[in-house]
């Protein structure tokens, strides 16, 4: 009887072998992965125990939105204000990157700013969108949350050696947002004093990118507002509008596309237009969510932790 | 082992290195903050350097092979994150650079040379 082992199959001891070499790639890997992200948490919190600045974003509350793809808008609303009441810490504002409401009636922005009283944080800010400024160019917005803007609604302030400016978007509309003349002009007087290493955050309902054109995603004279920006460090523009995650570098700016706290939007081109999604029972509250964003002094780009509705 | 087997080894691991040290550097400088797209760096970063070093140690040729996959995985990746995006990312051109072209360059040399390296094991076997 002979034992002659077919040339092409494995023998016992090479399994062994390569089931060893197979182990320590794996190993290293885990290890690697382990000492890299060690590397990005810990150190930076060992240095300066506390961020510079905190702040959390909600987008797109459409309170007076009545329909499947989110029954009770206002219970979700309430749930996104709660979780950043229990983030554990006061952030140092709170920023709503606009639609609201849903209609932009008297009752819906009553009912809005009644509920964003019970937000935990020393300063609130907005920006309007589209939908709270559909019948009066944002009169009734800007009655109830202008106080203290300039223009059409627009502002900036300093907070923590960063430069925050709030921009309106969504008066003047045609297809794509608009910020026009008066602003731009108020955007480059405004970052003009301004040190290149000073940090730049925008706010704004809809993107200053071209997320979708076809769909009104991206504002037709963005391009001539972020050129006043070009020559700062790091510009992190966060808007909302789009209702989903989406982000975007471009040379020293960053987008930020926020979720939704009352129903999502299909993808770029997913169908004929940006209808509300109604997802299958259960899945809602996954689609709707908080972002945290967190600036340590010394580090370029700013840090965003994106939460799902609780 | 050939000296040609030596040089095509240090070429793949010097590829993986680079490649490795360019994700890397960029997940620990804002790149991990992106959702999914900072993960998958965290990753590549990690099974780029742990294929590095069983290549560099003589491991079998199918480390190779998974080199080979991984790196066009990679350079897929860099081309879905400047056309329809990569899980919501999309960045422009060669930005940020130098980063873009140094990993893509690497990747591309990496995949190049895997692909030398298992055609001449294919070749010895059969």
């Amino acid at each position: 009887m002979t034992s002659e082992r077919d040339p092409h199959t494995m023998s016992r001891r090479q399994l062994i072998r390569h089931g060893a070499w197979f182990g320590a790639a794996v190993g290293l890997a885990v290890v690697g992965g382990e000492v890299l992200s060690h590397i990005a948490t810990v150190a930076p919190t060992a240095q300066i125990a506390q961020p510079t600045l905190r702040f959390a974003q909600l987008s797109d509350s459409h309170i007076g939105f009545h329909g499947t793809a989110n029954p009770d808008v206002a219970d979700s609303f309430g749930r996104a204000i709660s979780q950043i009441n229990n983030l554990g810490y006061t952030p140092d504002f709170v920023i709503h990157t606009g639609d609201l409401t849903h209609l932009a009636t008297p009752g819906q922005f009553d009912q809005v700013k009644q509920m964003m009283t019970g937000i935990r944080t020393p300063h609130i800010f907005t920006v309007p969108g589209e939908h709270d400024s559909v019948d009066d160019a944002g009169q009734k917005y800007r009655a109830a949350f202008g106080a203290g803007t300039r223009g059409d609604g627009w502002y900036s302030f300093d907070v923590a050696g960063v430069h925050v400016l709030g921009l309106v978007n969504t008066l003047n509309l045609k297809k794509l947002g608009h910020l026009g003349a008066d602003q731009l002009e108020f955007v480059e007087k405004d970052l003009a004093p301004l040190s290149a290493d000073t940090p730049i955050i925008v706010f704004s309902h809809i993107p200053l990118f071209a997320m979708y054109p076809d769909w009104g995603w991206g504002t037709d004279d963005a391009t001539q507002a972020l050129s006043y920006m070009r020559r700062f460090a790091s510009v992190t523009c966060l808007n909302g509008h789009v209702h989903q995650l989406f982000s975007k570098t471009d040379g020293n700016v960053t987008f930020y596309s926020a979720t939704t706290t009352a129903y999502p939007l299909p993808h770029p081109g997913d169908g004929p237009a940006p209808k509300p999604l109604t997802l299958p029972a259960g899945q809602l509250h996954d689609a709707l969510g908080i972002r945290e964003v967190t600036y340590t002094k010394g580090q370029g780009a700013l840090a965003l932790k994106e939460e799902k509705l609780q | 082992m050939t000296l040609r087997t030596l040089a095509l080894n240090f070429g793949i691991v010097a590829g993986l290195l680079v490649s490795a040290a360019s994700h890397g550097y960029l997940y620990l400088h804002g790149y991990r903050h992106i959702p999914v797209v900072g993960t998958g760096f965290l990753v590549l970063t990690s099974v780029f350097v742990a294929l590095a070093i069983v290549i560099a140690l003589g491991g079998p040729a199918w480390l190779h092979a998974m080199a080979l996959l991984m790196s066009l995985g990679a350079v897929g990746a860099f081309a879905l994150s400047r056309t329809v995006g990569l899980f919501g990312f999309v960045e422009h051109g060669w930005q940020p650079a130098p980063h873009a072209a140094i990993s893509l360059i690497a990747e591309v040399l990496t995949v190049v040379l895997c692909a030398v390296s298992l055609r001449g094991v294919l070749r010895s076997v059969s």
